[in-house]
């Protein structure tokens, strides 16, 4: 959505084409789409078919060889961005063939197969928004020479740019911190009215996102029953699509998918929102809690979450069940300093993460990169 | 005005506190009992958490051979039987393995929690090694015997 939302803005300045394949479900990459051009919200787009849908056993399979400790022969980790796809050849063709008729190429998320494949076939101008979190992936011995390759970089946040360059092993220049662009929201105090007719308690913290083990949900589960047998009182709101088992539990409520006028609500009504997560590259939906003046608690082993919640004064973070209980108790105790996090992290939000501020750094980094590939000897 | 880490460190204090009172009261050293101290202990290991990545530790170089120490969470599909491989390679990857997929994804995940405990423990042994290393170079400068036996 981040990339689909700058390309349209960018595309008010600049020509844009997206080359991108069919699929829509970043699961499978089974081929939704019509192959072929198309304009889309004003912009230019090249669909590319995907070769062979996902095979996630083989998947699995594979990454548990590649992410062993003993790591694996540079071709096998190459298979594994193959397996991880979406495997588009026509769409490395392409850039093969036609990469020199654009002036840049923006590559999004280096895991996957056209961002790593594609990047090395138009190196000189291509610029690499990774989207890296501390996850096993990360790790594979093929990456310190990609990362180096790019002509220009985009980092979600300081972190992300840590990683990289230290997987790289130098500073990786030229290179801006992005972060994403939010719009400011036009109603901060929406109605509690959606929010009562669920049956929701006054006071509620909330997670909002997939209820899922990767995301850090069990551990969350786990910790907040702990921190209810301990005696605390509030409740324990999940929006989102479950892969988890949510005990049955009164201080827990477990919403399923929620339509955008009850996540609004949610957002501005919760007393805190809650991030798990062990990987995050930037975290949209700690922004978004902030963008309604909601504070937030999250896992301190993310590194992002912990440097984002720090550098916006905007919540508390924890590294273990007593830590989770000791600043969900105080955040639910001070409601005065409760809603100055909050504030702060809007103040952080307005200061950082509006469109014109987010887009004057990349068009700042496009300059750049134009700029030194026109002097660059031939 | 509530500021993160200003916050944070009251509550990491008073967690902290919690912990030594609980450990002391279930017969942890009487070192523990020094608040001070305690949170130099704490300080440390979390120091050697922070720094517990693979490619950062000495302890696996000094270990030798990976094969006689390191836990293989992979599988690999492999038959010494010759003419005969190709076909057992098969049973195992396509009738044997879903069949134990299940058992497999619970003792990787359980080895997987094994090897993260490994790595830290090397990183706490490896922090305490570099503490000694000082404190023996400290007290050679100061003239005092120090006693290597």
């Amino acid at each position: 959505m981040h990339c689909r939302q700058l390309a349209k803005r960018l595309s008010s300045h600049h020509d844009v084409t997206v080359l991108t394949t069919c699929a829509r479900d970043y699961v499978t990459w089974q081929n939704a789409f019509p192959a072929g051009e198309s304009v889309e919200d004003g912009v230019r787009v090249h669909r590319f078919p995907v070769a062979h849908s996902r095979n996630l056993k083989a998947f699995a399979d594979l990454s548990d060889e590649v992410f062993d400790d003993a790591g694996a022969a540079p071709e096998r980790e190459q298979e594994w961005f193959r397996a991880n796809g979406p495997d588009a050849p026509a769409l490395l063709e392409h850039l093969r063939v036609r990469g020199a008729l654009y002036d840049l190429i923006l590559f999004w998320a280096f895991r996957y197969a056209p961002s790593y494949f594609g990047l090395p076939l138009v190196a000189d101008r291509a610029i690499l928004v990774p989207t890296a979190e501390d996850d096993p992936a990360i790790h594979l011995g093929v990456l310190p020479d990609y990362f180096a390759r790019a002509a220009g970089y985009l980092f979600l946040t300081p972190e992300e740019e840590t990683l990289v360059s230290t997987r790289a092993g130098r500073p990786l220049r030229p290179a801006r911190v992005i972060g994403i662009g939010l719009e400011p929201e036009r109603d901060l105090h929406p109605s509690r009215e959606v929010l009562d007719r669920l049956g929701l308690p006054p006071q509620f913290v909330l997670y909002l996102g997939r209820v899922d083990r990767n995301k850090g949900c069990a551990t969350l589960l786990e910790y907040f029953q702990e921190y209810i047998a301990e005696g605390g009182r509030t409740t324990l709101v999940l929006a989102g699509p479950s892969t988890l088992e949510i005990p049955a539990h009164p201080n827990i409520r477990a919403l399923g998918y929620v339509a955008d006028e009850v996540r609004h609500a949610l957002f501005a009504h919760a007393a805190a929102l809650i991030v798990p997560s062990p990987y995050e590259s930037l975290s949209i939906v700690l922004l978004e809690a902030w963008n309604h003046g909601t504070p937030a608690l999250v896992n301190a082993d993310c590194k992002v979450l912990q440097g984002q919640v720090r550098r916006a004064n905007g919540g508390l973070y924890y590294r273990s069940s007593r830590e989770f209980q000791e600043t969900l108790s105080w955040l639910l105790a001070h409601e005065t300093e409760r809603r100055a996090l909050g504030a702060h992290g809007l103040a952080y939000v307005d200061r950082e993460y509006r469109w014109p501020r987010m887009l004057a750094r990349v068009e700042e980094l496009l300059e750049e990169v134009s700029r030194r590939r026109s002097t660059a000897p031939a | 005005m509530a500021a993160t880490d200003q916050v944070m460190s009251e509550i990491q204090g008073r967690v902290r506190e919690r912990v030594r009172a609980e450990l002391v009261r279930h017969g942890a050293s009487s070192a523990l009992e020094d608040p001070a101290l305690f949170a130099d202990i704490d300080a440390l290991l979390r120091a050697a958490i922070e720094r517990s990545q693979p490619s950062a530790l000495l302890l696996p170089e000094l270990l030798g051979d990976p094969s006689t120490w390191r836990l293989d969470t992979a599988i690999t599909y492999r038959s010494h039987r010759g003419a005969a491989a190709a076909p057992i390679v098969f049973v195992k990857q396509r009738v044997l393995m879903p069949l134990l997929r299940w058992l497999y994804e619970f003792s990787r995940d359980n080895f997987e929690r094994q090897r993260r405990i490994n790595q830290v423990l090397f990183a706490c042994v490896q922090e305490l090694a570099i503490e000694t290393a000082r404190l023996r170079r400290e007290l050679q400068l100061s003239g005092r015997p120090v006693d290597r036996s």
